[in-house]
């Protein structure tokens, strides 16, 4: 177990690289550029090439990856190029990055006991019309998408009924986040409760639950002691799915809602062609995923003993 | 000895969506204290649905005891709520069943999964029931039980893990062990050491046993009497070695033809029966075996025959006598 986590954090450094390498990639031959957008109106080619120079942009493509590499080795991640002209990418984030985090703990933190329960109750009224509704809405809220639940979410009770801001941010515990954090919740909600209610339908018909209920423990015990742990051992492998979803919920739903936080950094950023803010922004995002997975691999040691002992 | 089981016309349904399984078909039988009663019968013909409907362990929906009666010192099974039969399960009636890799709670210690029915029915708190855990343990022959107690079901073997099974399903000092086929899944010579230490427990404490099996071989030496089950009912019931000596039902000699012999090449099976079971939603009119029996009659096709006694303590259902009447004929049977 530890000689797996240590080769798991070992890899890390690589994953970034690569995650530089595809981005930078993406940048370098992709259409428009950083210059360009600067200008804007004011584009003449004798400037433009100025400033490409000055910006090291006529640099072959390894050299340019090269030097970024080595300044990421360094903790120098750059200045933003176009969008927030000379700021430090670092401060950028800096600033960014708890409002992104506020708002996907908070989703986390509502949907994933949520979506457990809502999973648990399912399961134990299988077929019964508890089951029915409750797979119905997490049927609707994986079909919707943010980019449409969202706008009609805010005509509704921004526009008409005028109970919620229209956007903007004022922090985790104010109006402001409702919607947002509702919008994410309920994706984690949805596969949460799924996944919960087939783990246990699961686990029902295993044999140790019969064992279990041959030696006269009631219903609720079995449920508690027997069929939940082992329920909500392949839900670790899932969080680290939904976090997936979740990153790139926040770039959608931040943007729609005004909220400054990384994901409409990120947006804003690519946007102006603005590479060392597009970077950081994904080689972090890589870095919080692959955190979060190895975090997954360890919680399942705790929870399951065969895992734990090898 | 006296009378500590009585079943009376038991008759337990699955209702499906392919229709109504008709597993258990009315069966009657009785058993008495420190008695050891082996059921055979081919797979699916009943015989856990039949045990587990004495302690209403049936998931229902979609089973259902539909009728009959299980009378356990004097109290009706069937009757009781759902609070006051778990007070029974695990307690005055043990069970052990056929898969031990499955059987154990994968993320629970074994010592655990002992204390779990002793702190239930005993009232132990949690040092009396680890240190009866150690006990159990070393009862069925683990050693060094004291450290296994913290261990998990992956760190023990599958005999190991059945003798855990044991241990559970005794713990509470049960009148009545039920077996599902504890022995099927392990291979034959651990399989004869789990028969011998289920024998050596009974002669030290005294517990009336079930043991089902589908092979004849196993059972011989352990049980005192014998049921042979076919299509959810008793075909034939007998004292143990007067089964083995008059078969009386054509099913049950075909089940002793195929027993391995030590004559026999291994792996080949001699005389095995020929056909299959009848499907169990669409049951056939007259005796459920006609279609594979050598022996059938006409009236075998319109009329079950009923369970009668035909020597001490042997009762059988055919409507003739195999010692005397000839076979009829070497197919079976095919419904047009
Ligand atoms: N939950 C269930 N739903 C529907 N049918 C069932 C269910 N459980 C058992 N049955 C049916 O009841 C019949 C009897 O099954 P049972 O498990 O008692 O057989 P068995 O004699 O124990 O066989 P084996 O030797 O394979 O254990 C089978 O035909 C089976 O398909
Ligand atoms: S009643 Fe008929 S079919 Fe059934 S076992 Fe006897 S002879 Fe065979
Ligand atoms: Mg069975």
């Amino acid at each position: 177990m530890l000689s797996y986590i240590v080769r798991r954090l070992l890899w890390l450094p690589f994953l970034l690289a690569i995650m530089i390498f595809i981005t930078f990639w993406l940048g370098f031959y992709g259409p428009g550029s950083p210059e360009v957008v600067l200008l804007g109106q004011r584009y003449d080619p004798e400037t433009a090439a100025v400033i490409k120079e000055q910006w090291g942009l006529n640099e072959p493509f390894a050299l340019q990856y090269v030097k970024y590499v080595r300044n990421y080795v360094t903790l120098n991640f750059g200045e933003s190029l176009t969008k927030y002209q000379g700021q430090p990418v670092a401060r950028l984030l800096a600033r960014r990055l708890p409002v992104t985090m506020e708002l996907n703990a908070a989703a986390i933190a509502l949907g994933v006991p949520l979506g457990i329960i809502l999973g648990a109750i399912a399961a134990t009224y299988h077929g019964r019309w508890q089951d029915r509704s409750i797979i119905f809405f997490t049927v609707l809220f994986r079909a919707v998408p943010s980019l449409v639940a969202g706008p009609v979410l805010l005509f509704v009770f921004a526009k008409q009924l005028k109970i919620l801001p229209v956007g903007g941010w004022d922090g985790l515990f104010s109006a402001s986040a409702i919607l947002p954090v509702s919008i994410l919740a309920s994706g984690v909600v949805a596969g949460f409760a799924r996944q919960t209610r087939a783990n246990m339908l699961d686990v029902l018909s295993a044999d140790y639950v019969r064992t279990a209920r041959s030696k006269g423990l009631s219903e609720q015990m079995v449920m508690s002691r027997h069929v939940l742990q082992n329920a909500l051992i392949p839900l670790v492998t899932i969080l680290g799915l939904v976090l997936g979803s979740i990153v790139e919920g926040t770039l959608i739903t931040e943007t729609i809602f005004g909220i400054p936080g990384m994901g409409q950094l990120a947006f804003e950023a690519i946007g102006a062609r603005d590479y060392p803010i597009i970077i950081a922004v994904t080689v972090l995002a890589a870095f919080i995923f692959a955190l979060a997975n190895l975090w997954a691999d360890l919680f399942y040691g705790i929870i399951d003993p065969r895992i734990r002992q090898s | 000895m006296a009378r500590l089981l009585e079943v009376n016309n038991l008759r337990t349904q699955f209702f499906t969506q392919d229709g109504v399984v008709n597993a258990v078909n009315g069966i009657s039988y009785t058993l008495d204290e420190g008695e050891t009663l082996g059921i055979v019968g081919e797979s699916g013909c009943g015989k856990s649905v039949g045990v587990m409907s004495l302690i209403k362990l049936i998931p229902t929906p979609p089973g259902k005891i539909v009728e009959g009666s299980v009378i356990f010192n004097g109290e009706n099974l069937i009757d009781m709520s759902d609070g006051e039969i778990r007070s029974v399960r695990g307690n005055k009636i043990g069970m052990i069943f056929q898969d031990p890799m499955t059987s154990l709670n994968p993320v629970l210690t074994i010592g655990r999964q002992i204390q779990e029915a002793l702190e239930l029915h005993m009232g132990m708190d949690k040092a009396q029931s680890k240190a009866r855990a150690i006990e159990l343990l070393e009862l069925v022959g683990i050693p060094s039980a004291a450290d296994r107690i913290n261990d998990y079901p992956h760190q023990f073997s599958g005999g190991m893990r059945q003798r855990v099974m044991i241990a559970i399903g005794l713990s509470c000092n049960p009148q009545l062990l039920i077996a599902d086929e504890p022995t099927t899944a392990l291979d034959v010579t651990i399989q004869a050491q789990i028969v011998d230490l289920v024998k050596k427990l009974r002669d030290d404490l005294g517990m009336a046993i079930i043991w089902i099996t589908h092979d004849l071989g196993v059972v011989a030496g352990l049980a005192d009497r014998m049921l042979v089950m076919y299509a959810g009912m008793i075909v034939e019931e007998a004292p143990v070695k007067e089964l083995y000596a008059n078969p009386s039902h054509p099913y049950t000699v075909g089940l002793l033809g195929s027993l391995p012999r030590l004559d026999q090449v291994s792996g080949e099976k001699l005389d095995s029966i020929e056909g299959l079971p009848p499907d169990l939603i669409d049951l056939p009119k007259g005796c459920p075996f006609h279609a594979r029996c050598k022996y059938r009659i006409e009236k075998c096709f319109t009329e079950n025959p009923p369970l009668k006694t035909i020597g001490v303590g042997h009762k059988a259902a055919c409507w003739i006598d195999v010692t005397k009447d000839p076979i009829t004929t070497e197919r079976p049977y095919q419904e047009v």
